[in-house]
């Protein structure tokens, strides 16, 4: 049958995955193609723009994409290690490590970079070493590891423990690791690279801080010194088809192999010792990744006293609301998202992409600014101030913009789990609603949660869309950060940080301890 | 009970099935016999609805439930049970639940006493709050078969049910399957690349090779068959 | 289905809970430094009574988020009232016809070089281009007293500027170029290359690597170094070209928006800004310069009596910015 059809079918028959699709694409993918039908059809200007796109664009765009390629390279592979030691070890306080890890994550890139830079000037005395290439790529990898470590990490808490004690009878553990666990979480582990890959490419802040011209930042030119938004627009189109080849290698690699890991939950999981070895692996990236440019922030914070860290207090105290509760709202709307994009492609159809994946695709890697102006030109209208002028609008942008990754994490989640599982229950007669709810969601819920705290975590944190469409009046933590930052002292700015920092580590508890019970129930847990 | 008129199945472009005809009596026990890769799994999901022949009819006493990549009848109206090859028992479901939980959708009154009845049957009785991963293969086994059973089926399908048991358990549970024909009245097709099994419980068989029938009949007629694949087959 | 639709009244409410209220408010967007801008409209609430929804810039966008937001919502303006660090925002808006003249009794006393002949915009309170430079890596006689002293050897790699595509450095380039004329103004840009400028990312980021002692000097605004200087004494600026060319002044400005929803908040706001008060509060704050006459000013705020300004006419170097931007841009790259 043809994959429209299916397609139209599936959610023809489906009245709350229909909904679901129905509502990222009216709110989300509308606005996107509206602005790019603009730029490719109607706009006078094209003929010259594409002009613009001479050798010099396209040999930055691949610059970008060699330095994407090599932070996604580190970052995924040092995740998979931490994954590992994190979730299949019996290290103690694993759980207490797992959030620290973390803290990269939970800090604005830009912040980050002043910080890394704040540290070779003050120990180094010299902060060259930093501005360049070295410091983009070194940054860039403390930020996205967390994120590779919580995705390779979830994927290895799924595979059963009978696939490796197979394997453990007849080889050594790190024969099992390489050869038998890592080819069953490929999925995971591309799915990371792509992700980190994403975020790398179509980021700005922390090459622009450091000095170091990518593709990004062409596209921030046009738009913000030259007022040229088409031919930023189309400069992101090209960003976008990089992205897309990307998936497009991803999906043909892993979309006939078979990583059905699931077996039985509980005591079916298999946990290796931990030794010295690991435990000096982790002091010293923890030392690097998470105490190093804590303590810069914290040095900074407290260099005249507690009078900043009180003024940052005062001056966020009005925005921590807020914030707190878009971020909870758009996860819980990204893991919708992400759950039904995620069913689609790996249980109804053969071919691993579709219109809905493109589409999340295409919106979360298209520069945050581009998304912002293209919500604007779409939202900017009488009939649609309840959505403009209100908090809708930003967590539309979220979820527009963070979707992508939940539909991965969920989809990676859904391919371990045997089909006949589903089938099973398919003949008994249970119905659809009922086998998703009883049946899947159970076993898929480590994904659901990393999805959820993932999406908390990016949401809460998010800058480029935001600026752009934020009602004014209403007050956001990261806005906040940064609008002050444009003149306040070091100190200040670094107070802020880190109380943005803390609120967020203490809301990631919060929602590890949830998942914790919650997944204790299913057998999912036993540390 | 069960015909397949012309079925081809392909799958990523590998004919599987070509131009099948087959018929399946009711109220016996067929096996399907052959080897790994041969088509029996598949012909099992076809009858079960879970895959669409990609040309072909299928009837269900003498109704059309499948017609030419269009499924009529979805799988949860065929009034089928299957027996996955890996059971597919829910790993985050006790026992109990795992029988229970289609009598529930069902809304079936009476769950506790029919549930316990079909445990007793099959001497479960005192693992009805364990887990799946805290039972041994066999007892698995008996459980996949349970959770199948209460829903009463017409027809009954088994992939390949024993291919993990030792001797003595392939017996005990052999002796179950002979028994559930009479005592549950069903039609029951069994799969398996084991031709001692399928000697032991067949009333007929059906030998497959390539997605087509290289024999059909009674064990005495397959024993005794001219066909040099059957003859090959039947001699390891 | 029950908790799916309650799940999605809920969702709605919240959306809905956008909807305008009709209040008593203006809605302003403003390039000025949140820390400074608030207060001022802060007064203004506490004064009128007139809630002020305010829009801020960050440091990351380089004060051009707001300015692309207003010209994004043209069709259907949100802001009121757009409050610029410099003219040239305020410019590109009268030219893609966004603004609209506003002629405020409050700007009378006002010198008609920092206004829109044809009062598109208004300017306020100002600040200058300085060099500010750290005084334990450069003796006083040392430091430079011409923005041309910057190309001497003395100082290669060791002297920032922030991007010039952006800010108030595209402003005081275009400024150049409007005096010296293409020829030299590319010669001059040339030899700063030469002489390995330091290219920060912004005014904000010129300051903090003239503090941290990576290059000895940098050029930035007075409220910058004013901050610069508040919170390290080994930190000076100078106002450069005094005997020659003279310093850029920058003043605030303020605009007014095309068919937004508060106009007559707005027009009050705009007098407001442009009041003695409004300045004397940015004098204490940041160190801007009044251009009205007879505004009380801390000792330490510079006068603009006192400052010999460049003479150039701000619409000139408005368009002369648009037509040297793509040769600063492959400057820059290459």
């Amino acid at each position: 049958m043809n994959n429209n059809i299916k397609f139209i079918n599936f959610f023809n028959g489906h009245k709350f995955f229909a909904a679901v699709y129905l509502f990222f694409f009216l709110f989300i993918i509308l606005p996107v193609f509206y602005i790019f039908a603009n730029t490719f059809l109607f706009d006078n200007s094209l003929v010259s723009n594409i002009k613009q796109l001479d050798k010099n664009t396209f040999l930055l765009l691949l610059n970008s994409s060699i330095v994407a390629f090599v932070v996604s390279l580190f970052a995924t592979f040092i995740g998979s290690v931490l994954g590992f030691l994190l979730y299949k070890t019996n290290l103690k306080y694993k759980g207490f490590f797992k959030i620290l890890f973390l803290i990269p994550l939970l800090i604005s890139p830009y912040i980050l970079a002043v910080a890394w830079k704040d540290f070779f000037s003050v120990f180094f005395q010299n902060a060259k070493i930093i501005s360049s290439y070295f410091g983009v790529v070194l940054v860039q990898v403390f930020i996205y590891t967390p994120l590779a470590m919580i995705i390779v990490g979830n994927a290895f808490t799924n595979i059963d423990a009978h696939l490796e004690e197979s394997g453990l009878l007849i080889t050594n553990v790190k024969d099992v690791i390489l050869k038998i666990e890592l080819p069953l979480i490929k999925p995971a582990i591309f799915s990371s690279f792509v992700l980190i890959f994403i975020f790398t490419i179509s980021g700005f802040s922390v090459p622009a801080f450091f000095g170091i011209r990518v593709f990004t930042t062409e596209i921030f030119t046009q738009f913000s010194a030259f007022y040229n938004h088409s031919l930023a627009i189309l400069q992101s189109f090209l960003l976008v088809a990089v992205c897309v080849f990307l998936l497009l290698t991803e999906s043909k690699y892993i979309s006939n192999a078979s990583f059905l890991s699931v077996g039985s939950k509980g005591t079916n999981k298999k946990l290796f010792p931990s030794n010295n070895t690991h435990i000096l692996f982790l002091t010293i990236w923890f030392l690097i990744s998470v105490i190093l440019p804590f303590i810069t922030l914290v040095v900074q914070s407290f260099s005249k006293g507690t009078s900043d860290i009180i003024k940052a207090f005062d001056l966020l105290e009005s925005a921590v609301g807020n914030s707190i509760g878009f971020a909870l709202l758009a996860s819980a709307l990204i893991v919708i998202v992400g759950f039904v994009a995620a069913y689609y492609s790996n249980t109804q159809t053969k071919s691993s992409s579709n219109f809905f994946d493109w589409s999340l695709l295409i919106v979360f890697t298209i520069p945050s600014i581009v998304f912002g102006i293209a919500l604007i030109k779409f939202y900017n209208r009488v009939v649609f101030n309840f959505i403009y002028s209100g908090y809708a609008i930003i967590v539309i942008a979220y979820v527009g913009k963070f979707s992508f990754i939940a539909s991965k994490i969920i989809g990676n989640a859904i391919k371990q789990i045997p089909q006949s599982l589903d089938e099973a229950a398919q003949i008994e007669g249970i119905s659809f609603y009922s086998r998703i709810k009883n049946i899947l969601l159970p076993l898929i819920l480590p994904g659901i949660f990393a999805s959820f705290i993932i999406g908390f975590i990016f949401s809460f944190g998010e800058l480029g869309t935001t600026i752009m469409v934020y009602p004014p009046g209403k007050e956001i933590m990261p806005i906040k950060v940064f609008t002050i930052m444009a003149n306040a002292p070091l100190a200040l700015t670094s107070s802020m940080t880190l109380i943005v920092l803390s609120v967020t580590i203490f809301m990631i508890a919060i929602l590890y301890s949830v998942s914790k019970i919650f997944m204790k129930n299913y057998g999912f847990y036993n540390d | 009970m069960i015909k397949f008129e012309s079925i081809s199945h392909s799958y990523k472009n590998k004919n599987v099935v070509d131009n099948l005809n087959l018929q399946i009596e009711a109220n016996k026990l067929t096996c399907l016999l052959g080897s790994s890769g041969s088509g029996k799994t598949t012909i099992l999901r076809l009858i079960a609805g879970l895959e669409i022949p990609q040309s072909g009819n299928i009837f269900i006493d003498k109704k059309l439930v499948t017609e030419n990549e269009k499924l009529i009848v979805p799988p949860n109206k065929r009034n089928i049970g299957f027996i996955f090859q890996d059971l597919a028992l829910w790993p985050h479901f006790t026992v109990y639940k795992n029988i229970a939980f289609g009598l529930t959708e069902r809304k079936e009154k009476d769950i506790d006493k029919t549930v316990f009845k079909i445990l007793e049957y099959f001497g479960l009785k005192e693992h009805a709050d364990k887990y799946p991963h805290q039972l041994s293969g066999g007892q698995k086994q008996l459980v996949a078969i349970s959770r199948s059973l209460v829903l009463k089926p017409k027809i009954l399908l088994m992939d390949e049910p024993l291919a993990n048991l030792d001797v003595k358990l392939k017996r005990k549970i052999l002796d179950h399957i002979k028994n559930l024909k009479e005592n549950f009245n069903l039609t029951i097709i069994y799969v398996t690349h084991d031709h001692k099994e399928a000697f032991t419980i067949a009333d007929k068989i059906i030998v497959i090779e390539n997605g087509k029938i290289e024999a059909d009949g009674t064990r005495e007629q397959i024993k005794n068959s001219k066909n040099e694949f059957v003859k090959y087959f039947l001699e390891y | 289905m029950k908790t799916i639709l309650s799940v999605i009244s809920i969702l709605l409410i919240i959306f809905i809970n956008g909807c305008s209220n009709n209040r008593n408010e203006v809605v302003v967007y403003t390039s000025v430094d949140q820390v400074f801008s608030e207060p001022v409209l802060k007064d203004f609430e506490q004064q009128t009574g007139i809630k002020v929804k305010a829009l801020y810039d960050t440091e990351e966008t380089k004060s051009t988020g707001v300015l692309n937001r207003i010209i994004a919502e043209k069709n259907n303006p949100q802001c009121d009232l757009f409050w610029s660090g410099d003219p040239v925002r305020a410019i590109v808006l009268k030219n893609k016809n966004i603004s609209f003249p506003y002629n405020s009794k409050d700007a009378e006393d006002i010198n008609p070089v920092y206004r829109d002949p044809e009062n598109y915009w208004t300017g306020f309170s100002a600040r200058a281009r300085v060099l500010i430079y750290n005084k334990k890596l450069l003796e006083e006689k040392d430091v430079p007293q011409s923005v041309f002293d910057l190309t001497n050897k003395k100082l290669k790699g060791k002297f920032a500027i922030a991007n010039p595509l952006f800010g108030t450095t595209t402003f005081h380039i275009a400024a150049l170029f409007t005096l010296l004329g293409d020829e030299k103004a590319k010669q001059f840009l040339a030899d700063l290359k030469k002489n390995k400028v330091v290219i920060a990312t912004s005014n904000g980021d010129v300051k903090k690597r003239v503090m941290q002692g990576e290059v000895f000097c940098g050029l930035t605004d007075t409220d910058d170094a004013f901050e610069a200087a508040k919170e390290d004494t080994n930190i000076g600026f100078v106002f450069l070209d005094q005997n020659g060319i003279g310093s850029l002044v920058i003043p605030n400005t303020v605009n007014l928006i095309k068919k937004s929803p508060n106009q007559n908040n707005a027009k009050l706001l705009f007098d407001f800004l442009l009041s003695k008060k409004t300045e004397a509060k940015l004098a204490k704050l940041c160190a801007q310069m009044p251009l009205h006459k007879g505004v009380q000013v801390p000792k330490d705020v510079p006068s603009l009596d006192n400052i010999v300004p460049m003479k150039i006419n701000f619409d000139e170097t408005a368009t002369e910015l648009e037509k040297i931007q793509p040769f600063l841009k492959k400057w820059l790259n290459n």
